[in-house]
């Protein structure tokens, strides 16, 4: 009889927690490490949801994906543009299961609106605008599961003060996600079943520092200490329920795109650049404002950065910005110039920082699409980047963009759970590029050469 | 909120050799430099005077623990700042301790087994080795690593000052030290 393979992704979940942390009061997770192989498992850089879960699918890297956060930078010109299922030009698992015939269904997995056919169903993930658009394959299937769940519940706004209405959506978020989950895999055929629960991270940014003492915004005994291992002991439930519904032949994965750690605070990177002396910008601006491509003097503008989880920095290049002035041939001087002066900066009271520069070109397979000029991880992503300018300070104790207490970090779980297996395991050395070719090598299907990842065997 | 008149216990775990006592005694200093009352209650002397009955079992290690964690509560509700340095390998001891004492800052002193082989000031990890010591924490006996600590220090990475820094601005952060 031929296996099937369900993977259960949880996007964030963070290996410190699933493994140590909650793991005793995780019965289902628990059971699940003594039948099959499990242990951390090494990210892309950038360890963000987008790209993160489509190099898990394809096993490439961003740079042959093109695909380096949600936003990127038009070629050419200062303009942005948004990462959507159209984005995606390479084959994912479902793609080479489906040349063969075989059947999978795809929930949930960022990005993947619109909807792309698929032999199977597929319903497309957080990025959806709202539910009044097509966002399942085959497009019927909309009216199937709103029959039966109402409207479908896309994302939550996390960033909030009122964390209360974040608890509570998020749960009536994902209790709808896994009873789509439940749904459809008992009605439909597949030899593939995945999905992406993107509540645990909003959970992580929304509620972290209430529950992590290292925090430095913790409060003991707060209100909200328990929420975190609340959702992780949720999870486990229906994780239990799920295993429930499937067979042994059915081999079960639980992973994440990336970790997630406390926030230490924001770094100001254009504030920086601006004192460096990259960054000019026209008359002098509020605090906090955005830094609007209109503001930039790019007169006297050698580069200037984006905010995120980690910081991109882009170098005005003569020829290649509409308005650049770094001469093509100082180009790698800037960017070494850079290089050495990124890696000098510290914490606040002088603190050494972790911080890890890396040039695309040299990380990548590839380098397609429109990627920075150099990825900035602040003292190994404790810092997040911000992109914000007009302060009399880099620190920021919050996150510009509105309250966020986690950031992201380079390890994810991996979890492989063959009821069949009378032993679990726990292996080093996993990588995110490794779990497309174990979900083809499951399924009896030859990986692809140009796949990175090696086939984990248990 | 400024919690001055009240006192902490700042909780030191690690493997011995991990660098309790060093930082103890460095924290020690600053906090008297802040004007605080200070009592440490260091791994060997504290044993020497609390429990020379007892030996390293598991049973006697966390007999010792709620004595100490009983002395420095009483210490704590009358104003003092308390240090403990002591390995208390085991995560319920220390939940123990962190109950009794409220005020409750457990700190972490991680470094690599190694290096604390390498350093073995008092030569215990050479007698353990040897097996004239047959329950040392790290070599025979287990260490159970903290799993939500308020502070983490890595004393094979940082410098007594960076760590005992990162102590002082938590104790600010969670309102028991003014900040500066």
């Amino acid at each position: 009889m031929s296996r099937k393979v369900l993977i259960i992704g949880l996007d964030c979940a963070a290996p410190e927690l699933v493994f140590e942390k909650f793991l005793d009061e995780l019965p289902n997770l628990r059971k699940m490490l003594g039948h099959g192989v499990h242990g951390r498992l090494k990210t892309c850089i950038p360890p963000i949801t987008i790209p993160a879960w489509m190099v898990m699918m394809t096993s490439r890297d961003p740079g042959t994906l093109g695909l380096y956060g949600f936003r990127h930078k038009k070629s050419y010109s200062y303009d942005v543009w948004i990462a959507s299922s159209r984005s995606i030009k390479h084959k994912t698992v479902w793609d080479i299961l489906s040349e063969r015939g075989l059947r999978s269904c795809v929930v949930g997995v960022p990005p993947s609106y619109p909807p792309k056919p698929v032999n199977g169903c597929m319903v497309s993930c957080f990025i959806t605008p709202d539910a009044t658009k097509d966002y399942t394959y085959p497009k019927e299937l909309k009216g199937e599961l709103e029959a039966r769940f109402g409207e479908y519940i896309f994302d939550v706004e996390f960033r909030t003060e009122d964390r209360d209405r974040v608890l509570k959506e998020t749960y009536e978020m994902t209790r709808q996600h896994f009873n789509v989950i439940k749904y459809l895999m008992q009605e439909k055929e597949w030899s593939l079943f995945v999905f992406v629960e993107i509540g645990l991270d909003r959970i992580h940014h929304a509620f972290w520092k209430f529950f992590d003492r290292e925090h430095p915004k913790y409060v003991p005994n707060n209100r909200y200490e328990n929420v975190v291992k609340e959702y992780y002991k949720y999870l486990d439930r229906e994780i239990g329920d799920l295993l429930n519904l499937v067979d042994d032949e059915t081999v079960v994965l639980v992973v994440s795109d990336h970790g997630a750690k406390g926030m230490k605070g924001a770094f100001c990177i254009n504030q920086w650049l601006i004192r460096e002396g990259y960054l000019t910008t026209k008359g002098k601006p509020e605090r906090g404002a955005r830094l609007e491509e209109s503001q930039i003097d790019w007169s006297k503008t050698k580069a200037w950065g984006w905010g995120g989880y980690y910081a991109r920095i882009f170098v005005n290049v003569e020829g290649r910005e509409p308005q650049g002035i770094v001469p093509p041939e100082d180009y790698e001087k800037t960017l070494d110039e850079l290089t050495e002066k990124l890696k000098q900066i510290h914490g606040p009271n002088g603190e050494k920082f972790d911080n890890r520069i890396y040039r695309p070109e040299e990380i990548y397979d590839e380098l397609n699409g429109d990627s920075p000029d150099l990825i900035v991880y602040l003292d190994n992503l404790s810092w997040r980047s911000a992109g914000t300018i007009g302060y009399d300070t880099l620190y920021l104790s919050e996150n510009d963009t509105g309250p966020d207490d986690a950031v992201h970090s380079e390890y994810g779980v991996f979890i492989l759970y063959d009821p069949k297996s009378e032993t679990g395991t726990e292996l080093q050395n996993l990588s995110i590029f490794d779990v497309a070719p174990t979900v083809l090598s499951i399924l009896d299907v030859p990986v692809p050469e140009e796949m990175k990842g090696k086939t984990i065997t248990w | 909120m400024i919690k001055v008149r009240e006192g902490f216990g700042v909780w030191l775990t690690g493997l011995p050799a991990s660098g309790k006592t060093t930082i103890a005694r460095t924290l020690e200093k600053a906090l008297r430099r802040r004007g605080l009352r200070v009592e440490v209650l260091d791994g060997d002397e504290v044993r020497r005077n609390l429990s020379p009955d007892l030996g390293f079992t598991r049973k006697d290690r966390e007999t010792h623990a709620r004595r100490v964690a009983y002395v420095a509560k009483l210490l704590v509700r009358n104003g003092v700042a308390v240090i403990v340095g002591l390995i208390s390998p085991y995560r319920n001891f220390r939940e123990h301790a962190r109950k009794q004492i409220g005020n409750f800052v457990e700190v972490w002193v991680r470094c690599p087994l190694e290096e604390c082989i390498r350093r073995d000031p008092k030569g215990l990890y050479e007698k353990a080795m040897r097996g004239e010591i047959n329950d040392l924490t790290g070599i025979q006996d287990p260490y159970e690593e903290p799993l939500n600590p308020e502070v983490t220090v890595d004393t094979s990475k940082e410098s007594v000052e960076e760590s005992v820094n990162k102590i002082i601005k938590k104790l600010e952060n969670l309102g028991y030290l003014p900040s500066t």
